[in-house]
This record gives C-alpha cells, structure tokens and sequence, in this order.
C-alpha cells in the first residue's frame, strides 16, 4: 500500500552524500604518481615484486556454472596473475549483470569505489566529470602489449577518441567485433512457398505477403507473422546493433536514422530528419498496413516470442542467430531451416549497414590508486593467455576482439572445411581467442556435405554447434559484395547531447512509431523535424559538428 | 447472527456469491499461469505458448531448485529477516501508537512528536545518504539493515492508534482507578482489544519484509547475503533486445537467461510462505470478538 | 485523574521508535540538500556548488512536463479513488457473506496477485489485451475488430489503473476487514430489534462504521499525488501511449539513464514530498474543520 516507490530510485533518488568520505580520496590523489618503480624499463607482462592487490565490483550471472567446476576462489585465472604478475583480485561487491549499472550508480554516487571496474559510457562521463578517475595515459602507452594496441589502433582511433578527455586517457575501452544485422529467414517456408530469397524490398515485400497469407506452417491458420519485430526500430550512435530491429530496410533507402552522416550541403546533419528516412517510413507504413510486419510492434516485449513458436518467418539480427534465439526455436521445431541473406537492397544494389560503436564498455581506474598500470599489465595476460585458461572468471577485463574477428574466423572455417587449410595453419594469433577451437571442431558440428548450410547438414547437439553454425550462415553475410559500410560521423555524447537525448529520443521514437503503426499521417515527418530542431536538435548538432573538426 | 430470509435476500446472497466467483477467478489467473509456465518445458515458454494448461508437462525446474543451494541460503536469510522484523515492527508500532493515541491534555509534546511522524513519512533524504549511514553504522551486510533500513513503519503506526484512540476510554480510565500504570493497561488491556488491527499490521510488516528486494541489492555485497526476493529478482528479468553484446561468452548465455520455467518455479515456491501465513491470521478477523464484550 | 505521572511513561515507549526514526530517517535527511546543488560525489553534499532552484526550473522548462504532470495526477487521482472504493465495496460485500469458509476462501484468493512482481504481471496483462488474447477473441465474437489496447494512448490510462486496482484490492481490503470487526455486534441486534432490514443496518451501522478507516487512508493516500506508479508504468508503457502514460518517474528514469542526474532526481523527491505534504496537511484542517474527526 504505502510502500516505498524503490524501482524509480535508481535514477529517482541518487541523493546525497556526506562529506566524510572525501577527504581521503583527495589526499592519496596528490601524493605523486612516480611511487611505482621505474626501475625496470616499463614491461608489459613483468612481474611484480610486492603483491599488488585491487579491488574491483564483480558481475556474476546467476544462472552461470564454470564448465570446468572452477570457483571464484579457485579458477585457472586467479593462479595465473598471482604466479605471472603478482597480481590478487578482491572483491568489493558483487551483483548480478542485471543490476550491476544501478549499483555501480549508487557506488558513484556515494563516491565509495573499487580501485578499478569496468563502466558504461554513461558512467564514464559522470565519473571523468566527478574527477574520480586516474589518468591512464601513461600507464597504457608504456605498459600496453602490442597486441592491445594492434586491436586498438584497428579502429582507426575510433575507440580511443571516446575515452580521451582534455587529452587523458581516462579509460581504456573494449573493442569488439563489427558485425551488422541481416536478414534471417526460413529457407524451408521459401522453398515450399516455391520463392527466392529476397533481394530487394519489393521481394521482400512479396515473400513477407507470402508469409502471412499462404499458410507456410500448414497447420491451416492464419496465424504466421512476416517480419517479427521488438520495440526498438533502429538504434541510435550512442548504442550497439539491436535484434528485431528494422535498420536494413531503412538501409535500403539511403535512411540511416539515429546516425550523423554527411546532409546535402556536406555538413554533418541528423539521418532522422533527413527525406530518405521519410521514404523508408512511408514504406514501413505500407508493409505495416498490408499486414507484413509484426501487428504489434512498438509493444511486444519480448519478440524472440515469434520465431522460437514458429510463427514469424524473418527477423533482423547480427550473425549471432545460431546462439539467440534459434536453439530455442529448433528445441520446438529441429527443421527449422533459418538462412541469413544481406538484403534487402538498395536501389543500386547495395546492402547498406550501420557501424555501431566497437565500445560497449570501458575499463576505469579510481583516483589515487598506486598501481594503474597492473590492470593494464592484467589485460595483457588476459589478451595472450585466454586460449589457455579459458574464458572463466576474467576479472576486470577489457573485452577486446579484432575488428574482424567474425568475418576472419568464417574465412578460415571455410578453408578448413575445404581442406586448403588446416587448423595448425591458423596457430599464433591468440587475438582471434576461438578461432583455435573453432577450427578444431567444425568438423563435428557441421555434417557433409561442407558446402551446403541448410539446418539438416547440422549436428545440433554439438557443444560448438552454436558458435559453428552462427559463423557459417551469419557471418557469411560479412563478406558479400554488396556490402556497402555506413559510420557514423561521431559516437560521442557530448555536452548537449546528454542534455537533450531524452526528449529528443522521445519525440522521435513516439512520431516514427505513431507514422508505421498509422495512427498519425506520413506528413507528422515534417513537423516533426521542425520540433526535432527547435527543441534542441539544431543545438546538438552544431556541437556534433564541431566535435568532427 | 441476525437471519434474514425474504426471497429478495436470498436473490441478493445468490448474486454476491456469483460475483464474488467471478472476481475470484480474475484473481487466481496470474499465479495459474506461473504454476503452468513452471511445470511447462523450456522451449514453449520462451515460444509464449503456455496458457490454461502445461505444455510438455514435466518437474525439471523444480527438480533444479532443490539442488540450488544458493536458493535455500537465500530462504534462510528470508525467514530470518521476517521474524526480526516482524517482532520488532509489532514492539515498535504499539509501543509508538500508545502514547500519541493520548490526547495533548495527558501528553504535552504528543502532537509535536505526532506532526514529526507525518513528516517523515513524506520525506526521505534518497538512496545515497541512506546507503552513506548504514555504512558508517557498519551494518552493510547485516541481516540488520534488511530489518532496519525500511525506516521506522509510520503507516502502521498511524494506523494503530487511530485504532487505540477509538476504543472506549471508560475502560481505560477504570483500570487507572484500580491503581493500574500505562504498561499494565497497554500489555493487559489495550492489546487484547486490538487483536484485528494487530493482526494486519504484523501481516503487513510480514508481507512487506519478505516481499522487499533493493535494501538486499543496495546493502548487500554478495549475493550469499541475499534475501529470497532479491534472489529472485535478479533472474526475472527483460532482455534488453536493443543492446545485445556480441561477446561469444555473453552470447552462450542468452539462452539460459530467458530461462522461463525456473524463474516461474521459483517465484511460485517463493510465494507459498506468505500465502500460508494469511489463513492462519485470518482467524484473528473474525468478528466483534474483540468489543462483543464491551458495555456502553 | 491522577496520570500526570504518566508522561515520563510515555516518553519512556516513544524511545525505540524515535531512536530508528533518528537513525534511518532524520541523519540521511542531509541529502536533500543535493536539490539545490551541482552534485559531483566527489565532492558531497557540504562543498558541491549551489545552484539554487535550477534543477525545479529545467525540470519545470520541459517541452512536455505539462503532460507529463497532468498524466502523473490524472493517473494517480484515479488510482486513488479506485483504491479507495472498490476496496470498500469488496469489503463490504464479504461482510454480507453468510458461508464463513467460502468467505475465507475469497479472502485467500483477491490477495494472491499482490504478490506478483509488475515483470511478470505486465507480461501476462500484454498476452491478455494482445492481437491474439482472450479479450480480442471475446470481441471478434461480437464481430468486432481487433483491437490493439496497450497501443491506444486514449485507453491506456484506464488500462493502469484497471490493472492496478485487480493486483492490490486484495490486499487492501484486509485493512477494512479488520475496520469491520471494530463494529460493535450489538448495535446490529439493537438495529434488528427496531426492524431495520438489510439494507438499512448496512447504510446506518456498517458504512458509518468503517468510515474513519476510510478517511484515514484516503488522506494519507494525498502523500501520493504525484506518484502514479513507475513499476507499473514502466513495465506496460510504450512510445505509442507516451502522450497519456509518460510519468514524472518514467521520464525522470529515461534521462538517468543518460546521464546520472542526482540533483534532478532529488528535486522531483523533493517536488513530490512537499506536494504530499502540503494536501496531507490541508485535508487534515478541513476533515477536523467538518468531521471533527482527527486522523492523527
């Protein structure tokens, strides 16, 4: 009854603070940097004579179990950095995945952190704001190991510029794989209903029309959706590529909503507002109201719901289909045969796709902690050793793959299963961590024969089959010609982004949804630029634009 | 009881008791469907496809449960929360409601004291400065915080002596007569007669202790300290399908993240306590046991 | 009367309660202070720079705070009617039931949703109103067209408030069930005596009866005039009802997770604390003013 309102409080009542824990921040902040040796010229995997011990916030996922019956106490990891670095983990808190960014909230706010933890960009900038964070300039341009910075420097200092503040490095990012959503589609459904996989929006309007009215499942209903589709229809800058969105079709029409690319006039301008996003609506609008795209999209929560019941036959998503939500799917129906195509394509031909930002997220050190260079050192290890000790229990790490680390790895699949390769061809690039098992073990997971990737070719109880199939069908995509790579001009959020994002996010979701789902007409677009501008969107980005200079 | 038998009685007791099924059946329906979930396979529930009857019928998620020590430990810590809040709650709240049920004539600074209560129900200094004070307290981790950090339960509070203040005062004033002080007449005579508004309040300090899960979030460094409903929590949840890392490890995990049937056991298992808990007050409402007795 | 004595008593029992009250609410009040300033943590409460009623005014210079301010009360006013009478109601009508064990039984089962968390009940409530959910297969039986409820911002509303008066009317009607046991049994055989029927004897003895109770929570329920439920909302909404369902907490959500911003979430406590207080108090004057009843 009148309980208190708790969910709202993590953002609702990040209050106040005592002034007792400050002073002894600020004091150790002073002492000067230098107190860690120099003795020894600056070596990227050197082992530490005293014991260095930090403290860090661990997310565990409840529902995880180490296959290898290793703990947290006692795992291959922890032995590792305390016999190569002389390096020990404590744990200050714990809390699932789920609730780690509240909790990490409340640590920041309270000023009460761990030596070093791994952030959000929303954090970052509070905390590099709040003048929390070490300096990690140093550390990491004298202890980083080559293979760190070859990762790094592959995002052509995308990675770096978003964790650079007045010139610091204030964090160290991750960089993950490129990937991109494609089209995922039951091939069996094609088959049977005798059509091709689409090419254009056109066919794929055809095959979505298909869908719904020719009964693919033939259980006599009609019950079975087009495209399924969740609440998110493309994703901003600020976020990584979504599932169950619909950023390939807008792709199709030159529309790259939610990015900052070059407007008419040469100038960075906002892809929302542009006429191509207008022409992708118009047509959304259509496919909406012939009945092609999921009734209820913008509501439905949980969109995977569809495919894993059999009732959508496409959804958009990166390679990663073979791990989510497929096996669920295939647990009901085993023939399920889902095939990913890069399509729908523009009218030149071209498979347009968003580069997301390679950050998710970003290793930070607090302020005054003596050894900054040991997480960078502990990276390192991570780096060169996860062949060997696995993927378990990697406290405080930086997530770093090569940039093409999904593409490559499909290339090298392939010349194995062609035999021009072998396995031990590909030894010596621990960068590529799976890659070496990958290899190993596609022969179990896929059946022959090698060149055919229809579901029944598949050994579904493989333990790698996930990984194995998502590569082959998914990945594949990573390498058709058509392929054309759309950044966008900045990943940042400045100042006044993060002033205006909320509203402005607001009134675009809210107009673009109501002009799909037809409860407001095509022409809302117009207004809705000239709101989008006026409520800050002209503001946002002549920043954006100066930012790029 | 007075009887009461004209036809247009009967119709009005026929009419009440279909009514009363109905909304029944409303209100049985969510925890129907989480047995149903629970006891359906894994691969239906994420399709959505569970309704009126399992699918795929099996006892697998709460076959898991038994052997997950972490849910039993979670239990524990429940149970042991509950019985320290619940009695200190109950001291707490009569032994608060008592004097500010007297009126400014018998107690001088009764409404002053009074008027701070409402206040502080209303007003809050957020979750930082809580979080700030229980650690300089020291209690981080404690079962204690879980009982305490709640803040004193005004509500009740308020409640129960609006209820004390309504009871006849000539009952009051005769025991002072025979000599009797204010505890003697609190534990005695007040008590007794609050049996019902007793009864609902501690359901509510009950139902609100082991219902609560951010104090076990906020306080709590690991989740071996966690109450049930933290516990719990933390593996309900809505995937984000707008922010799906590509991390091969994150990945692997999607899966059993969406596990559906276990998390419908759980929540269920976790329900039956409370629900026990109510019938065995329920006998505490019956009524005019309580003022039957009274003359006027 | 001889219990002037009885003060010292008095303040004696207020002891534990004031010490909690001191503890975990009156310390932490410090923060709310951080309304008024630039908060960087780094720095606390007593050296971040005041800004004075900043935070009130960007909150107040929205585009859309209007809507967002009249959906929060619009949403909360009727949440509070609904809580108030369809209890009351409920209550009434077990109170008129003869069969004590279907009764308890009732009892039992309207209070079971409460227990449900808004993750779970907002998916069940979607598959209900969905496309392909009973309450669409009920219409196209009248021949009706589907309709799509949870993305019709002018039934939306309706729909909260709905759901929410189905999950807790359960649990709120106990506290009228223990008001209801207050009633003197005796003026009901006096009543019958005088030939007062059914009707009658519910009109004069027990409304009359449960109407303190009544009161009682309703102006205490004023504390919450600008929460309209973030839980709920949070978990139903989506940008197509943004018009109708967007609440202060729901915004105020949205933009933490942009940015972290202790002084805007601090001010809207602060907003709604004060609002809170300032009805509870006004409705304490006028029900003393005409009911010379006193609720605290």
């Amino acid at each position: 009854m009148f309980k208190k309102i708790i969910m709202v409080l993590l953002a609702a009542s990040m209050a106040a603070v005592s002034a007792c824990s400050n002073g002894s921040n600020e004091k150790t902040a002073e002492k000067p940097q230098a107190s860690a040796k120099p003795a020894a010229p600056a070596d990227p995997f050197g082992k530490y004579e005293e014991p260095v011990t930090i403290t860090t916030a661990y997310s565990v996922d409840p529902a995880f179990k180490s296959t290898k019956g290793e703990t947290l106490e006692n795992n291959a990891w922890k032995t590792a950095m305390k016999e190569e670095l002389n390096i020990e983990i404590d744990i200050a808190w714990q809390v699932s995945k789920e609730n780690f960014d509240q909790k990490m909230n409340l640590s920041i706010a309270s000023n009460d952190l761990p030596d070093a933890m791994v952030v959000s960009q929303v954090q970052l900038n509070q905390m590099v704001k709040a003048g929390e964070l070490e300096d990690l300039t140093e550390a990491y341009n004298n202890y980083a190991s080559p293979s760190v910075k070859r990762i790094m420097e592959s995002t052509n200092g995308l990675a770096i510029e978003q964790v650079t503040f007045d010139g610091k490095m204030m964090a160290i990012p991750h960089v993950g794989a490129e990937d991109f959503n494609m089209l995922w589609i039951r091939q069996d459904w094609l088959d049977k209903l005798g059509l091709q996989p689409p090419k254009t929006v056109e066919d794929l309007e055809n095959v979505a029309k298909a869908f719904v009215e020719r009964d693919p499942d033939g259980n006599g209903k009609a019950d079975t959706i087009g495209i399924a589709t969740g609440t998110g229809l493309y994703n901003d800058f600020t976020a990584g590529p979504g599932a169950f969105d619909l950023t390939p079709i807008f792709g199709a029409f030159n529309a790259f909503p939610g990015f900052w690319v070059e407007g008419e006039d040469g100038k960075p301008a906002y892809g929302s507002i542009l006429p191509e996003t207008k022409n992708a609506l118009a047509k959304l609008r259509d496919m909406y109201a012939a009945g092609l795209i999921d009734k209820e999209i913008g509501i439905r929560k949980a969109a995977e719901e569809t495919v894993i019941s059999g009732k959508a036959g496409m959804f958009f998503e990166g390679f990663y289909g073979g791990y989510w939500p497929l096996p669920s799917a295939w647990q009901n129906d085993p023939k399920a045969n889902w095939q990913a195509y890069a399509a729908p394509l523009d009218k030149e031909g071209k498979y347009n796709v968003k580069i997301t930002n390679p950050s998710n997220g970003y290793l930070v050190v607090r302020k005054g902690f003596e050894h900054p260079e040991a997480l960078i050192k502990l990276n390192n290890l991570y780096l060169r050793d996860e062949a060997i000790h696995g993927p378990d229990f990697m406290l405080i790490r930086n997530f770093f793959a090569p940039l093409d680390e999904i593409g490559f790895e499909y290339k090298a699949m392939q010349e194995v299963l062609a035999g021009t390769k072998k396995p031990e061809d590909y030894a010596d690039l621990p960068e590529y961590k799976l890659l070496k098992n990958s290899l190993e073990t596609i022969k179990n997971a896929k059946l022959e024969p090698y060149d055919k990737l229809d579901i029944q070719y598949w050994n579904q109880s493989d333990k790698d089959f996930m990984r194995a199939y998502s590569i082959m069908v998914g990945a594949r995509n990573h390498f058709d010609p058509n392929l054309n790579k759309i950044k966008s001009l900045s990943y940042t959020r400045t100042e006044s982004v993060e002033k205006r994002w909320t509203n402005l996010t607001k009134l675009e979701k809210e107009t673009f949804l109501k002009i799909i789902m037809g409860s407001a007409p095509l022409d809302t677009f117009d207004q809705f630029v000239k709101d989008w501008k006026k409520q800050g969107g002209d503001v946002v980005t002549e920043e954006i634009t100066k930012t790029i200079q | 009881m007075i009887r009461e038998t004209s036809a247009a009685s009967k119709i009005f007791d026929l009419t009440l008791i279909i009514v009363l099924v109905a909304i029944s059946l409303l209100c049985i329906l969510p925890i129907w469907y989480t047995l149903m979930v629970s006891l359906s396979q894994k691969s239906a529930a994420a399709a959505g496809i569970v309704s009126v009857w399992p699918k795929g019928f099996n006892l697998n998620s709460y076959q898991q449960i038994m052997k997950d020590a972490m849910f039993f430990n979670s239990f524990w810590v429940s149970v042991q929360r509950v019985g320290l809040g619940a009695v200190i709650s109950f001291a707490v709240t009569v032994l608060m409601a008592y004097p500010l049920s007297k009126s400014t004539k018998d107690f001088r600074l009764r409404n002053v004291l009074m008027w701070v209560l409402v206040f502080m129900m209303l007003f809050s200094g957020g979750l930082i400065p809580l979080y700030q004070t229980v650690k300089a307290y020291g209690l981080i981790d404690s079962v204690w915080v879980l009982v305490l950090s709640g803040g004193l339960p005004m509500f009740n509070v308020i409640l129960v002596m609006n209820f004390f203040r309504n009871l006849p005062k000539e009952l009051e004033e005769s025991a002072f007569v025979d000599g009797a002080g204010p505890w003697y007449t609190l534990i005695k005579l007040i008590i007794p007669l609050s049996v019902p508004v007793l009864a609902t309040v501690t359901l509510f300090s009950i139902v609100g202790h082991w219902n609560e899960f951010f104090s076990g979030l906020v306080f709590m460094t690991k989740p071996d300290n966690y109450p049930l409903q933290t516990y719990i929590q933390q593996m309900v949840v809505q995937m984000d399908l707008t922010s799906i890392s590509n991390d091969p490890e994150a990945l692997k995990r999607l899966n059993e993240l969406s596990n559906q049937t276990l998390n419908a056991a759980k929540i269920f298992i976790a329900m039956i306590p409370i629900l026990v808990i109510y019938p065995f007050l329920q006998r505490f409402f019956v009524h005019g046991i309580t003022l039957g007795s009274v003359k006027e | 009367m001889n219990n002037k004595g009885f003060a010292k008593h008095y303040y004696f029992m207020l002891l534990p309660g004031y010490v909690w009250l001191i503890m975990f609410s009156i310390v932490p009040m410090f923060g709310v202070l951080i309304a008024f300033q630039d908060y960087q943590p780094v720095r606390g409460v007593f050296r971040s720079e005041w800004i004075g009623l900043e935070n009130f005014e960007y909150m107040f210079a929205l585009n859309d705070s209007k809507m967002i301010f009249f959906n929060t009360i619009f949403i909360a006013l009727m949440k509070m009617a609904a809580h108030l009478i369809v209890p009351v109601i409920f209550a009434l009508m077990l109170n008129e039931l003869r069969a004590a064990i279907f009764k308890r039984w009732v009892q039992t089962i309207v209070y079971l949703p409460h227990f449900l968390s808004w993750v779970i009940l907002s998916g069940i409530i979607m598959d209900v109103f969905s496309f392909t959910g009973p309450v669409n297969n009920m219409l196209s039986i009248f021949h009706m067209d589907p309709i799509l409820f949870m993305g019709k911002p002018e039934l939306f509303p309706y729909l909260v408030v709905g759901s929410d008066v189905w999950k807790e009317f359960g649990f709120n009607t106990i506290i009228y069930l223990a008001a209801l046991t207050g009633i003197n049994p005796s003026l009901y055989e006096a009543a019958a005596l005088d030939g007062a029927n059914r009707w009658h004897r519910l009109r004069h003895i027990t409304v009359p009866g449960i109407a303190p109770t009544a009161l009682l929570l309703l102006i205490l329920s004023l504390g919450n005039v600008l929460n309209a439920g973030f839980d709920q909302i949070f978990n139903l909404y989506n940008p197509l009802v943004y018009s109708t369902g967007d609440i202060i907490d729901t915004w105020v959500y949205r933009e933490g997770l942009l940015k972290l911003q202790y002084g805007l979430a601090t001010s809207v406590g602060l907003l709604k604390s004060v609002v809170g207080f300032i009805l509870i108090t006004l409705s304490y004057y006028l029900a003393n003013r005409f009911t010379n009843y006193r609720i605290f």
